[in-house]
């Protein structure tokens, strides 16, 4: 409470407690990666992560999707939990779309591009540098799969 | 025959899986390979009976990410978890904050992420560390986020905290009746003065004689090797690959 006078207390009328209560945070936007989609929003993702809790809470949910598939397709995997088109705004089909970070269950941390990326942030010329090659430079996704070694998805 | 020989990481995995008893529910959450590889040993030793759960292993098959694993925690299932901290106090107090002032800090650390609510409503929490130094085991920490029982500060909902610390030097626990970490065992090799001289506040070493831990055993050895590493390495694969190849 000392760093953050903001915060306010009340009592809870069960048991009696004062509590520190919390305003929910509430996403304007809230992008996540999914495993398959459809055209109508629903995707299933990874369930370690919390991606329905945040497709739920977020004012818009943007679901960057490995695999375009029909609506029924769109199935739970193992270790997978499945988001209603309900909670999702929009999506977007991008195959690799979570590089140079992985897709559990379908591909790893690209860790020597990681590393190359720590290498590159440690100076503003060389993150300028690295920012021309893999962000500004690619002319869209598949370019910069390409840039990246990951070969041509095509469209 | 180990000895000086073994890796620190080995023995805290050995070290924290003694700790651990049979027919509990461990957690941990990520980063924590060296709790994992403990409980995983227990399991295949003294403790057959543990129920874990290592967030990230794909074969624990959570449905709602951390939300899931915290709820547990809050529902009383957790009976032990593991923690750590960029400092630790003589209170058990945790820091994952900042260093210094702040407003002000020297460094902002990437924050707690439940820790409190975690190390208040575990039946009792480990923590683990790889550096003993005095600017980790500080006397009072720059910023507290997490304790490790009911102060000043009171948790309502409360009910655990600190169990034991296991370190490359060894091993302290909490002595509740003083509300403070003492010194429990030391590991083969490493002094007593070794381990005072790098924490930054007083053990409570009194006129007690510090046991020195039994050396990781050939057998234990094994086990790590051909059963840990197994499990071990789906969840934390560099980590695996590093300590057996």
């Amino acid at each position: 409470m000392k760093i953050r006078p903001d915060l306010k207390t009340m009592k809870d009328p069960y048991s009696g407690h004062e509590y520190v209560v919390i305003p929910p945070i509430i996403p304007d936007v809230a992008i996540i990666h999914a495993t398959k989609g459809d055209r109508f929003g629903g995707v299933t993702t990874f369930s370690m992560r919390n991606d329905l809790l945040l497709a739920r809470a977020a004012k818009k949910t943007i679901a960057v999707i490995e695999e375009l598939l029909e609506p029924d397709e769109v199935l739970p995997a193992r270790n997978e939990v499945y988001i209603a088109p309900v909670h999702v705004d929009a999506v977007v089909l991008a195959p690799r779309g979570a590089h140079p970070t992985g897709c559990p269950g379908k591909y790893d941390v690209d860790g020597a591009h990681i590393k190359a990326y720590m290498a590159a942030a440690k100076d503003d010329k060389s993150f300028r540098q690295y920012l021309d090659t893999y962000i500004y430079g690619p002319k869209d996704h598949n370019d910069y799969l390409k840039k990246v070694g990951l070969g041509d998805y095509g469209k | 025959m180990e000895n000086k020989a073994t890796d620190p990481v080995v023995r805290m995995i050995v070290a924290i899986s003694k700790i651990l008893k049979n027919g509990e529910w461990v957690a941990a959450g990520t980063l924590s390979p060296i709790p994992v590889a403990g409980c995983i040993l227990a399991k295949h030793t003294h403790a057959p009976d543990i129920t874990s759960i290592f967030f990230g292993d794909p074969a624990d098959r959570m449905g709602d990410g951390l939300f899931e694993l915290f709820g547990l925690v809050q529902k009383g299932k957790i009976d032990v978890f593991f923690l750590s901290g960029a400092q630790i106090d003589q209170q058990g107090n945790i820091n994952l904050i900042c260093i210094g002032d702040y407003m002000k800090p020297k460094v902002r650390l990437p924050g707690g992420a439940a820790s409190n609510m975690l190390y208040a409503m575990s039946r009792r929490t480990i923590l683990f560390t790889t550096t003993h130094t005095r600017n980790l085991f500080v006397q009072k920490a720059d910023f507290v986020n997490a304790t490790a029982f009911d102060g000043a500060v009171k948790t309502p909902w409360r009910r655990g905290g600190l169990s034991h610390v296991v370190t490359p030097l060894g091993i302290m626990r909490f002595d509740t009746q003083i509300n403070k970490i003492v010194l429990d065992s030391v590991f083969p090799g490493i002094s007593v003065d070794t381990a005072v001289e790098n924490t930054g506040f007083d053990l409570g070493i009194g006129k007690r004689t510090i046991p020195t831990i039994e050396p990781v055993r050939e057998e234990e050895l094994r086990i790590l090797k051909e059963v840990v590493a197994k499990e071990m390495r789906p969840i934390y694969p560099l980590f695996t690959e590093k300590l057996w190849g």
